[in-house]
């Protein structure tokens, strides 16, 4: 390990930008930007769940409440929903004095706020259009044999609608990670944070830009790579044995 | 001590989709070890008499007796409905269908196909129903392709799979909504024959089928449907072999 | 009533700002569209590979980064070249790269890779059957291109066109970041001068959905064009 950081620092001394100073940003930036992502795709993952059985539910005050966030959310740009929240959140009269506002001057959990509720509405929409693909004659299937209609939504419609949306949902990973990188326009330093700063110290736009994208270039083929492992296995069912 | 009940007594249905009468007052009823077959012209109706016996169509009238237990409806702004969705699962449970295009859950194996419904509609432990499961896997000749997912199967596996699937429930009748109509004709045969075991074993089955040789052979009783009403019933001899109504004669001359 | 304390002109500026610069940056996006996916189905390997390259790496980085290299980075190399012409050939100019040009050529970089997606689909989607019979009529590939090929393969691009370009609506909100005037800039100073953010987002976000419902309306009715001769039968 010693003789590893030596090595590093060496082969950093040749260049005047990244050093280990300028690294660890990076390396707080991703750890930001996984955290970031990572939490919000799990929260918006579970609600999704609800909220896309919701969607298509035969009552309209169930129905239409969701198709209207749904619509507002993916209809309006993501900067937008992290403006409200942020500057919603700031601007409360007398929050400043709350304990609320430990939490809350940070702009860390209002950016989670904006990225969770923005891909729950996403993902309320992918799910939506999984479940409403279900083949009808499965559906039929088991209500024939005495399925009540939760144990139907719960053994057959969901379990192949999940499988179906694995595709979208990917896409939907990978979105949300590029995404995430305009938290740092509330002042996150996240991993593109880290590069804004890198650059206005050294004014260094291509060593800087360069070197966040090619890291962000990995993550997103490494989610990509996930999904097609994912598909491969949970998708096997719909590949006709050859 | 009581007479066993009968397994299915069907009373009179009507059924209409918007302003057109498809069932015009329909009555069956199936005896313990019937195997009755449902002929008649496509838009006949006879398809939607079999989805009504189970209620995967709502009848407007008329009533359904599973098992000496009469089905409860009760009437909303929707139309009518039944009463008890419980007592529907109780008696989908009792009878099993086999649907023209099999149907199978496409994300589960076919072992897992057959084992679902027992375990969590009748509550059977996993291992019996796994036990029971590769019996029947092992009767319609599937035993090697157990853990296969329907894509992987030809349209004749995937119906004898279904017809396992129906069998698992141990059900008291059996219904089939033309279950060789989406095969390949060389893949209908196996069907027909695990269909013709059945029969022999004493199961009671209602049958929506075109095929006239099974109807023949197998029927204790034969249903000729014509525009939503029996035009003919009877031991198929007397149906098939001396049809008295002129439409009747004119379905079944040969077609070439 | 709504009181936008006298930043409904600015606003409307702004709306004209993202409007403009949206249809530009479009526009961009389908000529290089056109462009990769002609590269990506041509037999030249290295046309290929460029394309593919491009495609890989536009869609694998944020598109603010993407926007922060050519604006920041675009204009130091403007200037290398700009101060080699002046040494050299002491031929002195002085570009000035505008976040306007940065925001339209970014935009239309990124999002030209997904076009050339939609349009490879929609070129392979064609019935080779039909590019054919035109050749057999002696049609040249231009006008086949022109009169069969382009209409047909419309029929097929113009839903993930109409996509691409809702996604590309909302990606035009990060110009604020490098300093252009945009809409939601013109909101954020306003939310920030007033402090009423709920006043001024709200109004953008609605400013946003009514753009996009308008783009919609458009959208079916080209879709219902270039359907002629499909569908409707069934």
């Amino acid at each position: 390990m010693e003789a590893l950081i030596n090595r590093l620092e060496a082969l950093l001394a040749e260049n005047s930008i990244f050093t280990l100073q300028t690294l660890s940003y990076y390396g707080e930036g991703l750890s930001t930007t996984v955290q970031l992502v990572f939490i919000s795709l799990l929260i918006g993952l579970v609600a999704a769940v609800p909220l896309a059985i919701g969607r298509g539910s035969k009552r309209r005050f169930i129905k239409w409440p969701i198709f209207a966030y749904t619509y507002v959310f993916r209809g309006t740009p993501l900067l937008i929903q992290l403006y409200l929240i942020y500057y919603g959140v700031v601007f409360v009269d007398g929050i400043q004095e709350t304990w609320l506002w430990v939490l809350l001057k940070e702009p860390f959990v209002p950016a989670l706020v904006a990225f969770t509720l923005n891909t729950a509405a996403y993902t309320t929409e992918i799910f939506h259009g999984a479940i409403k693909a279900t083949p009808k004659g499965e559906i039929e299937a088991a209500r024939a044999y005495g399925m009540s209609p939760a144990l139907t939504l719960r053994r057959i419609v969901l379990p192949s609608a999940f499988r179906r949306a694995l595709p979208a949902y990917g896409n939907e990973v990978i979105f949300m990670l590029h995404a995430s990188a305009i938290a740092s326009v509330v002042t996150i330093m996240d991993l593109t944070g880290a590069a804004r700063f890198v650059y206005a110290r050294f004014y260094a736009p291509f060593d800087a830009f360069l070197f966040v994208a090619a890291i962000y270039l990995c993550l997103t083929f490494a989610i990509l790579y996930l999904f097609r492992y994912l598909e491969k296995k949970l998708l096997a069912h719909l590949q006709p044995m050859t | 001590m009581a007479a066993t009940p009968i397994p299915l007594e069907v009373r009179n249905i009507k059924k209409r989709f918007g302003d057109t009468e498809v069932l015009k007052g329909l009555s069956l009823h199936a005896h313990k070890g019937d195997v009755i077959t449902m002929i008649g012209a496509s838009g006949s109706g006879k398809s939607t008499f079999l989805r009504c016996m189970n209620l995967l169509e709502q009848p407007d009238e008329g009533d359904l007796i599973v098992h000496g237990e009469e089905v409860r409806f009760k009437t909303t702004k929707r139309g009518r409905e039944p009463a008890d969705w419980k007592q529907v699962v109780r008696m989908r449970a009792r009878l099993s269908m086999v649907f023209q295009s099999f149907n199978l859950w496409a994300h589960m194996t076919l072992l897992e196909n057959i084992i679902e419904a027992p375990i969590y509609v009748l509550g059977k432990p996993k291992k019996d129903a796994i036990e029971h499961a590769n019996a029947l896997l092992e009767r319609v000749g599937l035993s090697h392709r157990a853990d296969a997912y329907p894509a992987q199967m030809s349209g004749g596996q995937q119906q004898r799979g279904a017809i396992a699937r129906a069998l698992a429930m141990d059900p008291e009748v059996m219904l089939f909504d033309e279950p060789t109509s989406a095969l390949d004709p060389e893949l209908v045969g196996d069907v027909l024959k695990v269909m013709h075991d059945l029969a022999d074993e004493g199961r009671t089955m209602i049958v929506v089928t075109h095929e006239m040789g099974f109807a023949r052979d197998v029927s204790s009783q034969v249903i000729y449907l014509h525009q939503g009403l029996i035009e003919e019933s009877g031991a198929p001899a007397d149906v098939l072999g001396n049809p008295q109504s002129p439409r009747l004669k004119q379905f079944l001359a040969p077609k070439y | 009533m709504l009181d936008l304390h006298g930043y409904g002109p600015r606003l409307l500026e702004g709306a004209g700002v993202t409007i403009t610069l949206a249809l530009l940056a479009l526009a961009l996006a389908i000529v290089l569209g056109l462009i990769t996916a002609s590269a990506k189905m041509s037999r030249s390997w290295l046309a290929h590979r460029i394309a593919t390259f491009y495609t890989t790496v536009i869609r694998g980085v944020p598109d603010l980064v993407l926007m922060m290299l050519l604006f920041f980075g675009g204009q130091i190399g403007v200037n290398v070249i700009t101060d080699f012409l002046y040494y050299e050939f002491d031929i002195d100019i002085f570009i000035n790269i505008n976040a306007f040009v940065a925001g339209v050529v970014t935009i239309g970089l990124i999002f030209g890779a997904y076009m050339g997606e939609t349009f490879r689909g929609a070129f392979m989607a064609v019935d080779q059957g039909q590019v054919e019979a035109g050749k057999a009529y002696g049609m040249s590939d231009a006008l086949v291109f022109r009169r069969i090929r382009f209409p047909l393969m419309m029929r097929h691009a113009l839903p993930g066109l109409s996509n691409n370009w809702m996604v590309l609506l909302k990606t035009t909100a990060l110009v604020s970041v490098i300093g252009l005037s945009d809409m939601v800039r013109v909101a954020a100073e306003a939310s920030k001068a007033t402090r009423e953010p709920f006043v001024f987002m709200m109004t953008v976000a609605v400013i946003y959905l009514l753009i996009a419902s308008v783009s919609e309306w458009i959208f079916a009715r080209l879709q219902k064009r270039y359907n002629i001769g499909y569908g409707e039968a069934d």
